[in-house]
């Protein structure tokens, strides 16, 4: 075939053209997969909304494994789920010793090792309480005065006795029970992490509810940013910032499961010495650990606390924490890298 | 130039700018799947929408149905869970979300609103 000047011309100068066009589209996702959002993955466990977002590596493999060995922590230490190891502690109260799943062992552990520390400000046994009170519940009500009265002796991590040799546990008294949901979130975290780590991507970050975990580092190098969430939801863009290289946070608010009765709000940060929602002027605790199962417990033994009384179980733990309190005021414990975005909180650090 | 066959004859140029446009077209199409926020709305593990933020010109509502009921009001720039049915209405009170990172969670209903998007101005999670 026999082309004319002018012809060979016109294709030249199209090819030159599509040339063009593919190096701009490839320049493009080559820009965007440098920068990319990472894989991201969505999922429900432990009550709560669980998201995953994974850097470089098998990411989504990764992500769906942290997901399984989520759902099988919380089918082992979940009191509502039948046949976990604590529905079969709680059903073994008063009578022997059972030997349970290390993994079970494992929580039960950090959750006494707060207890103990806390003198119960946080405690694991406060399963009949936290029944009776039912915040999960679609219409919990305020429970009888007698009730509560009488079911307080049942209440009591000393009750609680673990043998981390023989991954055995059991609960002294019949009528002792055993509720993890406060320190599941934060142990689901640490399930996730361990998974990351054994996989080797480069980074990733876990949300199960109000418990974050972060592993390794985003592709850009910066520190991981959680936001803190402004209690009364006023500010849409948060409190401020929380920067982390590694480690855990969990809050503890009495603004996320609360009914109104009688014009009163009670929430469900509950007071093991009084079988009621605690009263220490807070309005949300965030803690700062290595462990997640750790920064969930001490964010509620922290709101049970009050500030004052936080301080020395933070430094115990090596823990670092930010409290929100009633009259609007941040007060930073320990170190913590907190960015201020609201403006109408005012700030204070005090120092460990 | 006056040759009968110039380098460059407006034709040309016409192809030329046509391949800038259609490259201008594939960057920025390509562009906010990864870039941009977007908004994405899950049920019950599902997710039932995906829309980048800035394409939103006017206000929308989108209702899911279910034992709980749940309202999303998309707005230029901005996606908030209006109204739900559930008790603590901890959804209702996150307010709008601008920002990839930010979400809006009703548990009860099982339904979440995230913002995706290039996160490095951004927040990489939430607490409280």
């Amino acid at each position: 075939m026999k082309l004319s000047l002018s012809s060979a011309k016109k294709w030249t100068v199209i090819a030159a053209a599509l040339t063009i066009l593919l190096v701009a589209i490839l320049a493009s996702q080559l820009l965007f997969s440098q920068t990319s959002a990472g894989y991201e993955a969505t999922s429900w466990a432990m009550g709560s909304y669980v998201q995953q977002t994974l850097y470089g590596g098998e990411e989504e493999d990764t992500a769906t494994k942290a997901s399984s060995a989520i759902t099988e922590l919380e089918n082992l230490i979940s009191w509502r789920v039948a046949d976990s190891d604590t529905e079969k502690l709680n059903s073994a109260a008063g009578t022997d010793w059972l030997e349970l799943d290390e993994r079970t062992i494992n929580v039960l552990e950090q959750a006494l090792s707060v207890a103990e520390t806390t003198d119960g400000a946080y405690d694991p046994t406060i399963l009949p309480i936290s029944a009776l009170w039912n915040f999960d519940s679609d219409e919990p009500t305020l429970p009888e005065q007698e009730e509560i009265t009488s079911l307080l002796p049942y209440v009591g991590y000393e009750f609680l006795r673990i043998n981390t040799e023989e991954n055995t546990a059991s609960l002294r008294k019949h009528g002792n029970g055993v509720d993890l949901g406060g320190i599941g979130k934060g142990a689901a975290c640490d399930t996730a992490l361990e998974i990351y780590q054994e996989s080797g991507i480069d980074g990733g970050i876990i949300a199960v509810g109000g418990s974050v975990g972060v592993y390794g580092s985003k592709p850009d190098g910066s520190a991981w940013r959680i936001s803190v969430r402004d209690p009364e939801g006023k500010a849409e863009d948060g409190l401020g910032v929380i920067s982390l290289q590694e480690g855990c946070v969990s809050t503890s608010g009495s603004y996320e499961k609360t009914f109104s009765q009688d014009g009163v709000t009670y929430h469900h940060l509950l007071d093991a010495k009084t079988g009621y929602p605690a009263e220490s002027g807070l309005v949300s605790v965030t803690v700062v650990h290595e462990s997640g199962a750790v920064s969930d417990a001490l964010a509620t033994a922290c709101f049970v606390l009050g500030i004052e009384d936080s301080l020395p179980v933070l430094k115990e733990f090596g823990a670092s924490a930010l409290f929100i309190d009633e009259e609007h005021h941040i007060t930073i414990a320990g170190e913590l890298e907190f960015e201020q975005i609201s403006t109408s909180y005012t700030v204070s650090r005090q120092s460990l | 130039m006056s040759s009968r066959f110039p380098l460059f004859r407006k034709r040309d140029l016409l192809v030329f700018v046509l391949a800038a446009v259609l490259a201008g077209a594939g960057f920025l199409s390509w562009m906010p799947q990864n870039g941009a926020p977007t908004a994405v709305i899950e049920q019950n593990g599902e997710e039932v929408r995906r829309i980048t933020l800035s394409s939103i010109t006017q206000p929308e509502t989108l209702v899911l149905e279910g034992e709980i009921s749940v309202t999303i009001l998309l707005e230029p720039g901005q996606v908030s869970i209006l109204h739900s049915d559930c008790p603590d209405q901890i959804c209702v009170h996150t307010g709008a979300l601008t920002r990839p990172g930010q979400s809006a969670v009703c548990l009860p209903a099982r339904v979440a609103v995230r913002i995706v998007g290039e996160i490095s101005s951004g927040i990489d999670g939430m607490t409280g």
